[in-house]
């Protein structure tokens, strides 16, 4: 039987398989558990510059089909991120795409330009889901401005490849994909969490320490794949879709959608395995499809989208 | 008097976790609202230790719902039967959706995870202190010691006699002595169990040390006793969890004491020190 290549391309960046872990929900510890060299990328947990604490307790909760989190990205801080945390990861087959976060635009940049020679780098993610200290602190990535500033900036500083992780809280996600685009981004990835939160009716509280956090896992899957739909429109860098992927029949419609590769975040908490199954399973499907490779299919998937748009009647959100 | 938390002296040379797709054995309800579920999870079993836990998922292997597993202690394990024991209560939809498995399933189960109770080699005789759920990380615990030749005087403690978890257990092993309280009975309230810890103590010659789970309350009588006995306290505590691992950082303590984030209570604990500020 032919063997199946999985391989797709993020600009510069090679991935042996189109399916990998989305920021913070990953860690080298999952190597107990499963072959991390069967990813397509590894990809850290936000760093910035300086250690943070992140916050108080409770930071999880479970909602419908999905979970809250109000971690709050605790950080040791890049100099010891290079010296004990990147080892961990580089020391696997699949590349290394470190995520980087600031509190100012100005911290992107001095962890870009601190990153820039480090060996064994792959590529960036920015999360600029991070509140910025400096704008009364709302979410960097809801401002195309900021982004435009944060990405040119990391751009002048790393010839690295930049994924920019777009957030999701913003009237229109397409205003930022453009602004980084323009601004030297080599990919996106959408969407970071939902903001949201929970109240508990028997405590009469909010059972997170911070009250509100972060939604993910399926509950978000039909809005993240709204907004990938609308930035494949709207850019045309690829896009690695993310948001409440759990099978193959989640992977197979973000790449209809015309997602290039996907993330996988909560899933991962619910079967570590998930990931390796998904990676099984595409191929599994791809084969029974006469297919070879992920991109050709992607490529005929995504002339059919174009097809079945052409001849749907179907109303269609304002992009 | 205030109470403090102290993770554990780094653990020595300890088995990695594993994913297991676990065979449900058995899964029924032993008392009121309490149920207990065997796994056939043989690498788990072969490598457990007191105190520690598992990740149970309780979205079946083909289903993303419940999202998060639930972090339970292990109740028991049998090495060369290749099971584990997990004794749970049922108190929300996560607990509730785990007693419609049946015998013969398949479940996600990862384990053994976070650092287990230390008993010291020295150690001739020690107290457990457990309440309601909580007693689920004692009864390893008492086992070994039972093992190791250790006199064990178990206390245990629930809202309602029904609620009390162990006690046939705690009797097969003969534990030197089993002590019931309850709420209703007005004989868990710290008043009226002082002075029953203190006899026990006499009779005893005092323990060396002192291990407690699923109680606040608890954890402070039991740390009172130690200044006064010179007795080593360890508690295990509980938080929500999404990884179990240590990578999502989701069950961070709160700690004071560590020199950036506080301990995750999944890789640093669940099993703590205890010590205290004047």
């Amino acid at each position: 039987m032919d063997r199946v290549d999985l391989h797709v391309r993020i600009g510069s960046l090679e991935l042996p398989t189109p399916i990998l872990p989305a920021s913070g929900c990953f860690g080298p510890e999952l190597g107990a558990l499963i072959d991390l060299d069967r990813l397509g990328a590894l990809v850290t947990k936000t760093i910035f510059y300086e250690p943070r604490a992140g916050n108080p307790a409770h930071r999880l909760g479970e909602t419908s089909a999905g979970m809250l989190n109000s971690v709050g990205i605790p950080s040791i801080g890049v100099e010891r991120f290079i010296a004990e945390t990147l080892p961990r990861y580089t020391r696997w087959a699949p590349p290394t795409i470190v995520s980087i976060g600031g509190l100012s635009v100005e911290e992107y940049w001095r962890l870009a330009e601190r990153l820039a020679d480090v060996p064994d780098i792959d590529a960036l993610e920015l999360n600029i889901s991070c509140p910025n200290l400096e704008a009364g602190g709302h979410e960097i990535g809801a401002d195309p401005a900021a982004v435009a500033s944060v990405v040119s900036g990391v751009r002048s500083r790393t010839s690295l490849p930049l994924i920019v992780k777009l957030t999701p809280n913003v009237t229109s996600i397409v205003e930022t994909a453009v602004a980084a685009e323009r601004a030297g981004a080599d990919a996106l990835s959408a969407v970071n969490a939902l903001l949201g939160m929970s109240a508990d009716a028997r405590g009469g509280i909010a059972p997170l320490g911070t009250v509100t956090g972060g939604l993910t896992g399926p509950a978000i899957k039909p809005i993240a794949q709204r907004a990938v739909h609308q930035v494949v429109h709207a850019v045309s860098i690829p896009v690695i879709g993310i948001g409440g992927i759990a099978t193959i029949a989640d992977v197979i419609e973000y790449l209809m959608i015309g997602a290039t590769a996907v993330q996988v975040g909560s899933a991962t908490f619910t079967h570590p395995d998930t990931m390796v199954r998904l990676t099984d399973e595409l191929s599994a499907w791809l084969r029974e499809r006469g297919h070879t490779a992920t991109n050709e299919v992607r490529a005929k998937l995504a002339t059919a989208r174009v097809r079945h748009e052409l001849a749907s009647d179907a109303p269609r959100a304002a992009g | 008097m205030s109470v403090r938390l102290v993770p554990l002296p780094a653990p020595g040379e300890r088995a990695e976790p594993v994913l297991e797709l676990a065979r449900v054995t058995a899964n029924e309800e032993i008392s009121p609202g309490a149920w207990r579920i065997t796994l056939e999870a043989p690498r788990i079993a072969g490598s457990a230790r007191p105190g520690q836990f598992a990740m149970l998922t309780v979205a079946r292997r083909d289903e993303s719902s419940p999202v998060l597993p639930r972090p339970m202690a292990l109740y028991g394990w049998d090495a060369d039967a290749g099971t584990v024991d997990v004794v749970y209560r049922v108190v929300g939809d996560g607990t509730r959706v785990l007693t419609t498995w049946r015998t013969g399933e398949t479940m996600t189960t990862v384990g053994p995870l976070g650092r287990p109770f230390e008993l010291e080699p020295t150690t001739g005789s020690i107290l457990l202190l457990g309440r309601g759920i909580g007693i689920c990380s004692l009864t390893g615990l008492a086992s070994a010691a039972r093992r190791d030749g250790i006199e064990v005087d178990a206390v245990i403690s629930a809202r309602v006699p029904e609620a009390l978890i162990g006690s046939t257990d705690f009797t097969r092993i003969e534990v030197a002595s089993l002590t019931e309280v309850t709420d209703a009975e007005g004989s868990s309230a710290v008043e009226r169990l002082e002075p029953r810890l203190a006899a026990l103590a006499s009779a005893s010659a005092g323990w060396d040390q002192v291990f407690v789970c699923g109680s606040e309350r608890l954890m402070r009588l039991a740390t009172e006793l130690a200044r006064e006995t010179d007795a080593a306290v360890q508690v295990s505590i509980e938080a929500r969890m999404a990884c179990g691992l240590g990578f999502c950082h989701g069950c961070a303590t709160g700690m004071v004491g560590a020199a950036e984030e506080s301990p995750l209570v999944c890789v640093d604990g669940p099993v703590f020190g205890c010590t205290w500020d004047a």
